[in-house]
């Protein structure tokens, strides 16, 4: 019998598993380095009010397409459901909990994992291809306080309005929809929202933003700072960190509900 | 004084340098020749401690730099200047944001210091009236002066030079070569040139080193080189430029 092929199975399976842990050794302290440069953002508060616009002013626009658009189609979609049970007037309670605790800020952190991850990822990729990188470290210049901290510190400040923002967005837009399509009076709308809205409520909505930026910055500018291979490799890191950081705020959204929502 | 012994480094399965050892003194240029992807890039990232070797020790003015942390290896670095074969000049950047980013980042220098150093290289360069330009509109010898220009600006003992003069018309390698050879002269500098290219090696270098195959074939003064008879040698005499 020829145990060839499953002896190279196992061999690539092996070289796969050591691969997945090496470079997740490498991830923490890449992110542990990005954390404990945090005391020189002085130095670099120049990067880090750039970075605040790419990632906070300029995300403003993409942020507000998105909510308007999913908060828009909620109200149309749940009172279509609550008119068969007679129960549109639980319009506004509805969408306000979706919006606030769910989708206002996983939209956010989407669009923000396309947007700026992208960026980061691109833009770090090709001055790692260039030896720009290479040269920081040669020339004596911390690479990831110049580079990293900055944007992980701009992504901290500047997600939590672009939350509010994109709550604030979305909601308004439901209750547009409310009154125009479903002709739902906007008092009995908003008297469904303001009342039974928890602190429970904003604290799950809230407390996203900050695990949403350090998962974006961090998984996209590692991603940057490993490309190999020319342009080609650029695309590739930039993908990759789109991917994985869209799939761990996905993840992480979920368990940030789960874990706030049985402890409050 | 740069010194490598016993360097050994692989990528994977991939041995890249086996056992290498080097010597460079102060105030002498060495040129590491070979063909290309034969591993003399990664010789001037060893000696900026930009990677570490599997075994062996990389030393710099009788300190063991292998042994360092990232953080303790910055003042080291500062000693050499590195002129990167891209150039890796900062593309978002003027060529005098360039040429000062370094001294801003990490010398604790007055602005009007800083000018001054900026002026001076600029001037050295002969890239007066490009100040406020960017990289991308300058030419590739133009680029390369400005690469030197910022590895020169921390006042280094020692610059590396990683292939100087690829993808350079033969005006601007002249040139290029003419200011490595003035480096030495006027400003009593050290250098290393990684090259492919044997004319680089006999116009600007005093001791070359060859690289084949991970190892090191020969080490010593140029003039030497004719009195080697490893084939290696003896085809990229006759053939001038190394295809392999």
């Amino acid at each position: 019998m020829n145990l060839a092929p499953a002896t190279a199975f196992r061999k690539d399976i092996n070289l796969r598993l050591k691969d997945f842990f090496l470079t997740m050794q490498e991830f923490f302290l890449f992110s542990l380095r990005a954390f404990l440069t945090i005391p020189k953002i002085k130095r670099y508060w120049r990067d880090f009010l750039d970075q605040a616009t790419i990632c906070g002013t300029d995300s403003i626009p993409i942020v507000l397409v998105s909510a308007i658009s999913i908060g828009s189609l909620l109200a149309i979609e749940v009172g279509n459901l609550l008119e068969d049970f007679g129960a549109k007037t639980m319009l506004g309670r509805s969408t306000s909990i979706s919006v606030i605790r769910e989708l206002g800020p996983l939209l956010m952190g989407l669009m923000l994992s396309a947007r700026f991850g992208a960026r980061n990822g691109a833009e770090l990729g090709a001055m790692q291809i260039s030896e720009q990188i290479d040269a920081l470290r040669a020339f004596g210049t911390d690479p990831v306080a110049k580079l990293v901290m900055p944007r992980l510190i701009a992504a901290l400040v500047m997600f939590l309005p672009l939350t509010a923002l994109s709550d604030y967005a979305g909601l308004h837009s439901a209750a547009y929809m409310a009154e125009h399509y479903h002709r739902l009076d906007p008092g009995m709308f908003w008297n469904a929202v303001y009342p039974r809205l928890a602190p429970k409520d904003f604290v799950v909505g809230f407390v996203k933003a900050p695990v949403f930026a350090i998962i974006i910055t961090l998984v996209s500018s590692f991603n940057g700072f490993s490309a190999r291979g020319g342009t080609a490799g650029v695309g590739r890191s930039t993908i990759k960190g789109i991917v994985v950081s869209s799939g761990l705020v996905l993840v992480a959204n979920f368990y940030v509900s789960k874990i706030v929502l049985e402890n409050m | 004084m740069i010194e490598l012994r016993n360097v050994s480094l692989k990528y994977g399965d991939r041995e890249i340098l086996n056992n290498i050892s080097l010597t460079i003194a102060d105030n002498s240029i060495k040129a590491i020749l070979g063909p290309s992807g034969v591993g003399k890039s990664t010789i001037l990232k060893l000696m900026l401690g930009l990677i570490k070797p599997n075994s062996g020790q990389v030393i710099i003015d009788g300190t063991d730099i292998t042994k360092l942390k990232e953080t303790e290896l910055y003042p080291i670095r500062r000693k050499m200047g590195m002129v990167f074969q891209g150039n890796a000049l900062f593309d978002s950047m003027t060529i005098d944001q360039n040429l000062g980013f370094f001294l801003r980042e990490n010398l604790n220098l007055s602005e009007k210091e800083i000018e001054s150093r900026v002026t001076e290289q600029i001037q050295f360069a002969g890239l007066e009236g490009y100040e406020d330009k960017l990289p991308e509109s300058l030419s590739g010898g133009m680029r390369k002066r400005v690469a030197i220009g910022r590895a020169l600006i921390f006042r280094p003992h020692m610059i590396l030079f990683d292939e100087p003069t690829a993808g350079l018309d033969p005006v601007s390698s002249k040139k290029i070569l003419t200011l490595i050879s003035t480096l030495k002269k006027s400003n009593n500098l050290g250098a290393v040139i990684v090259t492919h290219i044997i004319d680089d090696v006999f116009n600007v270098a005093d001791h070359v080193a060859v690289l084949y195959q991970g190892k090191m074939i020969f080490d010593d003064v140029v003039s030497k080189l004719h009195e080697s008879t490893h084939p290696f040698i003896l085809s990229i005499l006759s053939d001038k430029i190394l295809e392999l």
